[in-house]
């Protein structure tokens, strides 16, 4: 089984009780590079590629879709707390009822017309998004950060959630990281009445070494 | 320091159509010596991946780093989705080697990072788009050491169009790729 890093908090390739590792996992080891060029440099995502109506998941069909409307705010951090500036946040997640629009996605929940699940947004100078979206079951995140090395995809889940504790994919990730996996309520971001706020930081780890000069 | 984000896997569903539009197609500025890198996933008993998204990050063909974008689209980025037979496609230009900050040369490649179902952690590597010969010296080739399994970052050109090359991935295995630590 692949090595991780001694103070890893990503869980780890092959996590049986995740039955899709046992034949996607990597059998031999990772192989250590020393950083190059390849990893310490990353797309640069202009403001346009980014219009603001994306960042709000509820107004892309004919009327609101169903469940419960939420903000979430926070903001994309290197491992020294500095803000992580232009960083592209995308985020993609099931319906209220817990259904995907894919074609694969053939369980026996409804669609929603109104609800299409994805949306993106680029940090601010300060590092901070903030996405307007419904409630869901499960919640995977996509995030680009300067450096390609930076690129990470990870998922939210609420507080409190009951079905943490034997959620196999939760569970892969080590004690140490799972904390932050988890949103804390913000009531200051919400909207009285109309939609709960959360807030959730995302903190990138860098390449090992930044080469220099580039 | 901070401990970061945990990473998790992708899954279980993903668009292909709204992931990324011509996602397939990577941007530069100028010109250069267009080509396609294609092949197929396979997991460890053989069988294709669907539904895996599998990024491309490159220089340019004078060994650059694209810093910038076209207005609507960042330079020198790909992302793609494998269909249901596992196989993906990136048109791209031909990056050319560049030095690292050591002074040390990099053969033609191309960084790929490959997210799946049943994946916790993005898969990283480097493909090569040159023969062993020229890729033996390869900071990277030199860390893996064994030629068979060098084989596995090496692109073939397709005889009957140069314009093409074929990748294959195992991500577990015979013939499994070797996979970097960043
Ligand atoms: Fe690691």
């Amino acid at each position: 089984m692949p090595e991780t890093r001694t103070d890893d908090v990503h869980p780890p390739y092959l996590y049986p009780d995740y039955k899709s590792t046992r034949l996607r996992a990597p059998s031999q080891p990772l192989v250590r590079v020393s950083p190059s060029p390849l990893e310490a440099t990353g797309p640069a995502f202009p403001r346009q590629f980014v219009k603001d109506s994306e960042a709000d998941l509820t107004t892309w069909g004919r009327s609101a879709p169903l469940g419960e409307k939420m903000i979430l705010v926070g903001r994309v951090l290197d491992e020294d707390g500095r803000p992580v500036r232009r960083s592209l946040v995308e985020v993609w997640q099931a319906n209220a009822s817990g259904r995907y629009p894919h074609p694969v996605d053939d369980h026996d929940a409804p669609l929603d017309p109104n609800f299409l699940g994805k949306g993106q947004v680029l940090t601010d100078d300060d590092g901070r998004y903030r996405i307007v979206t419904i409630k869901p079951g499960a919640y995977p995140w996509q995030n680009l950060g300067s450096a390609y090395a930076q690129r990470l995809i990870t998922q939210m889940f609420f507080p409190g959630d009951p079905l943490l504790a034997i959620d196999p994919i939760f569970q892969s990730v080590p004690e140490a990281g799972r904390k932050r996996l988890i949103a804390e309520l913000d009531l200051e971001h919400g909207i009285e009445g109309v939609a709960l706020g959360y807030r959730w930081d995302m903190v990138l780890r860098g390449p090992r070494a930044t080469p220099m000069g580039v | 320091m901070t401990k970061p984000t945990p990473s998790q896997t992708v899954g279980p569903f993903f668009a292909r159509e709204l992931l990324w539009k011509d996602g397939g197609t990577v941007l530069f500025p100028g010109r250069g010596e267009r080509i396609t890198l294609t092949g197929y996933l396979f997991d460890g008993a053989g069988a294709p991946i669907y539904d895996a998204l599998f990024e491309t990050w490159q220089a340019d063909p004078a060994g650059q780093f694209p810093k910038g974008d076209d207005g609507a689209r960042p330079y020198g980025y790909g992302r793609v989705s494998t269909d249901p037979g596992g196989r993906y496609a990136i048109e791209t230009v031909m990056p050319g080697s560049f030095k690292g900050p050591g002074g040390e040369t990099y053969a033609p490649q191309i960084s790929v990072a490959i997210f799946a179902r049943g994946l916790l952690r993005a898969l990283h590597t480097r493909v090569f788009l040159a023969p062993l010969e020229v890729v033996k010296d390869d900071p990277l080739a030199r860390a893996i050491g064994d030629p068979e399994r060098l084989r596995t970052l090496i692109a073939i050109r397709d005889p009957r169009d140069p314009r093409i090359y074929r990748w294959d991935v195992r991500l577990r295995g015979a013939g499994e790729a070797v996979f970097i630590e960043l």
